[in-house]
């Protein structure tokens, strides 16, 4: 397994936002984790980029319980921007470089160069588009095991979001595992093939996308529909 | 590590550069006022001078607390935490970088103070007599065992200065772990903010207890301080220790 939860759990004083979730994710799949707000996703994922410490349990990158190591092999792309206001898109890149080895400046050129960013942009006056369009470049520019997008899809207009769907499939090969969580389900039925339904904090399953199409005739987003439906109205 | 500073001294560069600023405006004062004799300009940016020697440490080490306070509580601490950099290496750039800038602010200071008043005796001959007044009467004043209490000469005035620099490096670090507690274990807890402030000035009354324990039998005020500021920075590493293991175990940003 790439990426492993055992029993983890999160609780922010009464509130338990992740609760003894188990699940294994595989190299070579491209996964959607889906939920409505307050689902739970965004915690496992900054559980498992090892920015949150588990309130019990454990996530395991490789094998090993998420670590230092384990962040040189996993890129994480937060959905909140997170740069330092003082930074210019090349001050971004550039900071990629200095800690992250994988991390490829003419890749990040190049992504910037289809998301029509550039190096001189100050971070503090991007629009929201444009921030999530370089969350993913930056993100992207890696070369990592794993890379985990909260709402990569989230500000960002019909056309770019081709252009980022392009470069998630364009990483989406057998060596990697891409963990993607969005709203929109319509966008990630197309490009995942497999999904990760999360509901009040709690796994409620783990699917191969084409398996419940051919056995049970049922889209993800119809899936989507039955799992949530009464939550969401 | 040295990336890390790197980037913690461009999170306060700005900040620098406006102390060394107006440091440079009032030192072009001083001259001016040395050159043209004029008392008033001479005390005014005396007055500034020290003022920003003793303020710039000061701001320096505030703004290195704020800086940490936000890296933790704020969305910028993705860029740090998500970095496979241990919280060891993180807080340890940061320790450094303060150090660093606190040792380069003062030597600056220090050597800019020395400049400045040689230059004035080299200019006012009575300005040198009222040196060597001031300098007469503080050494007249004794401890009970005979031990004059200060001779103000460079040596001196070196060691106040690494006293006073190792005091302040271990208010800050102190400040570190009850900012970093605050973030770590008391995290949406009531009167969080209280509580650490509580610690902070619980640990800072013990570290001083701590110096004046073991410095009390020690009969030559230079010792003392020169004990005093040895104390304080193994206290600063006691904390800086305690302030990575809490980051290290407990920190969720």
């Amino acid at each position: 397994m790439m990426l492993e939860s055992k029993e983890v759990t999160k609780t922010f004083g009464a509130k338990t936002a992740v609760d003894h979730i188990s699940l294994s994710l595989e190299k070579g799949h491209v996964y959607a984790m889906l939920g409505p707000n307050g689902s739970g996703k965004t915690t496992w994922m900054k559980l498992a980029a090892g920015l949150l410490k588990p309130s019990y349990g454990l996530v395991y990158f490789a094998g090993e319980p998420v670590s230092i190591e384990s962040r040189k092999h996993v890129a994480y792309m937060s959905t909140e921007p997170y740069f330092y206001t003082w930074m210019t898109v090349r001050d971004v890149g550039k900071y990629y470089q200095d800690f992250f080895e994988d991390f490829s400046y003419d890749r990040y050129l190049e992504l910037l160069r289809k998301m029509e960013l550039t190096e001189s942009m100050k971070t503090k006056s991007l629009s929201s588009g444009m921030m999530a369009k370089l969350k993913i470049a930056v993100t992207m520019a890696r070369d990592a095991d794993v890379y985990m997008l909260d709402e990569p899809f989230n500000g960002i207009d019909l056309l770019a979001r081709d252009e980022i769907r392009a470069c998630i499939l364009e990483y989406a090969t057998e060596e990697k595992l891409l963990l993607l969580s969005s709203h929109l389900v319509e966008e990630m039925e197309a490009i995942a093939d497999r999904a990760v339904f999360i509901k009040e904090g709690k796994l409620v399953e783990c699917v191969d996308l084409e398996d419940m199409r051919t056995q049970q005739g049922v889209s993800m987003a119809d899936r989507y529909r039955q799992i949530y439906g009464h939550t969401e109205g | 590590m040295l990336k890390l500073m790197k980037y913690e001294f461009r999170k306060t560069w700005f900040t620098k550069l406006i102390l060394l600023g107006v440091t440079a405006v009032a030192e072009i004062l001083f001259l001016f006022g040395l050159y043209l004799e004029n008392e008033n300009t001479l005390g005014t940016s005396v007055f500034l001078l020290t003022i920003l020697a003793i303020g710039g440490v000061l701001v320096i080490g505030l703004q290195s607390v704020i800086t940490l306070h936000q890296d933790m509580n704020t969305r910028q601490s993705y860029m740090l935490f998500m970095t496979p950099n241990s919280s060891y290496v993180i807080l340890g750039a940061k320790v450094l970088e303060f150090g660093l800038s606190v040792a380069v602010t003062g030597a600056f200071f220090f050597a800019l103070g020395t400049l400045d008043i040689t230059l004035l005796f080299a200019k006012s001959g009575e300005l040198n007599q009222l040196w060597n007044m001031i300098q007469d009467f503080l050494s007249r004043i004794t401890l009970a065992n005979g031990t004059s209490i200060l001779n103000l000469n460079t040596q001196t005035m070196a060691i106040v200065t690494f006293n006073m620099l190792c005091a302040w490096i271990n208010m800050v670090t102190t400040a570190y772990l009850a900012v970093t507690v605050s973030a770590a274990l008391l995290n949406g807890k009531r009167f969080n903010g209280l509580l650490s402030f509580i610690l902070f000035l619980a640990i800072s009354w013990a570290s001083g207890w701590l110096e004046q324990i073991a410095t009390q039998q020690i009969p030559s005020v230079e010792t003392s301080m020169l004990v005093q500021g040895g104390i304080a920075l193994l206290t600063a590493a006691v904390m800086y220790v305690a302030t990575a293991q809490i980051m290290e175990k407990k920190l969720s940003v």
